[in-house]
């Protein structure tokens, strides 16, 4: 007999998600019962129950529990991710405080839905990271991607924001489809939801494999699509071109982290290697890189070439599983680590980039092309700084995490025989250097016009915001010890 | 296989039902041809407009907070039923209540619901015209 009713030990391992989840049915009933709207109430609410989710994280680290009959499991893995998504939301709902007053005249009252909205879809991506199991997978997934799609569309006069949403909800809702045909199949196939049972119904040989190998490689894509992988990319650079930044942040980062947490944990576990679903993780792995920089390099907007920028790291973590194998368990779990850290560092060094343009283009108004970036380095010397560390750090030059973390995904590959995937990974970060540094040369040699926009105001939320980044970046190259550690025993005990 | 030929006997009745239906009231019916009778809808009225019409938002806010409450009625009842056996399982089941309650709450207080008045017309009652 199923238990329906749940134990309170049940309850504890999911802390950090009550903690978010409960702040933001607390910002809705506040909503509900005061008289006018308390956007900065509600920023402050939801700043600290993401502090406090964060030390739940933190404290819950070390141990693992399951909850709810199997179907979420809390282990190293699971916190290391939830760590990377709260210290993204921690960013993007600190610099909104400052983001929104300017960009819209009404922000500072709407403030509370899209608080609240950040904060659910936050909860969904953690749930993401904790579920092992097809069906909560999927209702977290959605949980995460249906608040997304309202906040992409959050600046609901602007043209280019319900343009962005729209294409974002029509291809979310296609690749959902996707997601959930796949889901049946496998179901069909092996009888079982749950991600180990399903290992074990492979294991026993008992299943279909023709319709096996076609619903994986239907979640494949599904997922290919939340972490915008070519082909499956085609939303992504106009919806984070048209999104508010600070929410461009916020999907470019903390959603595609979200969604290699569940591609990690589902075909590592579920589908050890008697499928070969690897192959097709190669190919996208190298077409995204691949693609991903060429097209950045031809961009003229900032915004758009940090889009295709995201495109082509989702290549670069994608080498993680792409190199996975059942029989070298050492060897996978080390890429494993590999990329989990790379996405740790490409969600602070990603976001802080995204802000940085959230100050330049939206909220002083300077323009979105290469060309207005002009002289701004030496106006505006921190945050000058401050991207060129994330540019840098990006591309994979130490100046920041980015180079060890790209090292190691690197030498995962190497490790694990494809010397090549490795090599052509080199390649394209020596390609990105191109549009990296341009953005650079714009800032710091280039002479600023006469008719530049003033930039007297100095909002702090937002400055604060880029600086941690901007240090949090540096400071993973130098305590990037720790975090490959963590995240390869994490991928250690994943892979058992 | 007796399962099947149940389900096949039921193929055959229903998709032979309205095929029957149509064929014999063809052969009772007297044919009366007129143009009215080509027209959409056959109702004599004659159609006009597009059909990519717009309509107000606020139907889609109503169906959004309907479709909530109908997939906590499907939820629902399968909890109902099995109350009896551990009512201890009215615990989860008051919290996801409650939590819908708030967000429908909140969407009443922010004016879902409240249907927006046509502006800038004033309203003339039929007796003083």
């Amino acid at each position: 007999m199923v238990e329906l009713g749940f134990q309170q030990a049940d309850l504890l391992p999911l802390a950090p998600e009550i903690a978010i989840l409960g702040s933001a049915l607390l910002i809705l009933l506040i909503d509900s019962f005061s008289r006018g709207k308390h956007g900065k109430a509600a920023v402050a609410i939801a700043a600290a129950s993401v502090a406090a989710a964060f030390a739940a994280s933190l404290a819950l680290y070390g141990t693992t529990a399951e909850a709810f009959g199997g179907t979420f499991v809390v282990d190293g893995f699971s916190l290391f991710f939830n760590v990377a998504i709260l210290l993204v939301t921690a960013l993007v709902v600190v610099s909104s405080l400052d983001y929104l007053e300017e960009f819209y005249p009404e922000g500072a009252d709407e403030l509370t839905e899209y608080v609240v909205l950040l904060l659910f879809a936050t909860a969904g991506m953690m749930l993401m990271a904790s579920s092992r199991s097809l069906v909560t997978a999927f209702i977290a997934l959605e949980l995460a991607a249906l608040p997304s799609y309202a906040l992409v569309a959050f600046a609901k006069r602007n043209r280019a924001s319900i343009e962005g949403g729209m294409k974002y909800f029509v291809l979310g809702a296609l690749s959902s489809a996707f997601l959930l045909y796949g889901i049946s199949l496998v179901y069909g196939a092996t009888g079982a939801f749950d991600f180990v049972a399903i290992a074990d119904a492979i294991a026993a040989g008992d299943v279909e494999p023709g319709v096996l190998s076609l619903g994986s490689l239907l979640v494949l894509f599904g997922l290919a699509f939340k972490v915008a992988a070519v082909p499956f990319h085609v939303w992504a650079p106009d919806a984070y071109t048209g999104a508010p930044t600070t929410i461009a942040a916020f999907v470019s980062s903390a959603s595609k982290i979200a969604g290699f947490v569940l591609l990690f944990r589902l075909f590592t576990t579920a589908f050890p290697a008697e499928v070969d679903w690897v192959y097709a993780a190669i190919v996208l792995s190298v077409v995204t890189m691949t693609y991903g920089n060429f097209a950045a390099a031809v961009q003229d907007s900032v915004k758009r070439m940090l889009a295709y920028s995201s495109i082509a790291h989702a290549g670069y973590a994608l080498i993680a599983v792409a190199v996975f194998s059942a029989e070298a368990t050492g060897d996978s779990a080390f890429a494993l680590g590999a990329g989990m850290s790379h996405l740790l560092v490409y969600g602070l060094m990603n976001t802080g980039a995204f802000l940085v343009v959230a100050l330049v283009d939206d909220y002083y108004g300077a323009g979105y092309t290469f060309e207005d970036y002009a002289g701004l380095g030496r106006k505006m010397p921190a945050v000058g700084l401050a991207m060129a560390v994330f540019m840098l750090s990006l591309a994979g030059l130490p100046t920041g995490g980015g180079f060890v973390s790209k090292l190691v995904l690197f030498a995962g590959a190497v490790n694990s025989g494809f010397w090549w995937l490795a090599l052509l990974g080199g390649v394209n970060s020596a390609l990105s250097l191109y549009y990296y540094t341009r953005v650079l040369k714009w800032m710091w040699v280039e002479e600023a016009p006469e008719d530049q926009v003033e930039l007297d105001r100095k909002p702090l939320a937002l400055y604060a915001s880029i600086l941690f980044a901007a240090v949090a970046t540096v400071a993973l190259l130098f305590a990037f010890a720790p975090v490959i550690e963590t995240a390869t025993a994490a991928a250690e005990a994943l892979l058992e | 296989m007796s399962d099947w030929i149940a389900i096949a006997a039921m193929v055959v009745v229903a998709g032979g039902l309205p095929i029957g239906v149509v064929l014999v009231s063809r052969l009772l019916r007297p044919s009366v041809p007129e143009r009215q009778k080509q027209k959409t809808y056959e109702s004599g009225e004659v159609p006009t407009g597009d059909t990519r019409i717009r309509f107000s938002i606020q139907y889609y806010l109503v169906a959004m907070m309907f479709l909530v409450f109908d997939v906590e009625v499907v939820l629902l009842i399968p909890w109902a039923v099995y109350l009896v056996q551990d009512p201890s399982t009215y615990v989860p089941a008051f919290v996801f209540i409650v939590i819908l309650f708030i967000g429908m709450g909140w969407a009443w207080r922010n004016g879902a619901i409240q249907w927006i008045r046509p502006k800038g017309r004033e309203r003339v009652r039929p007796r003083d015209v």
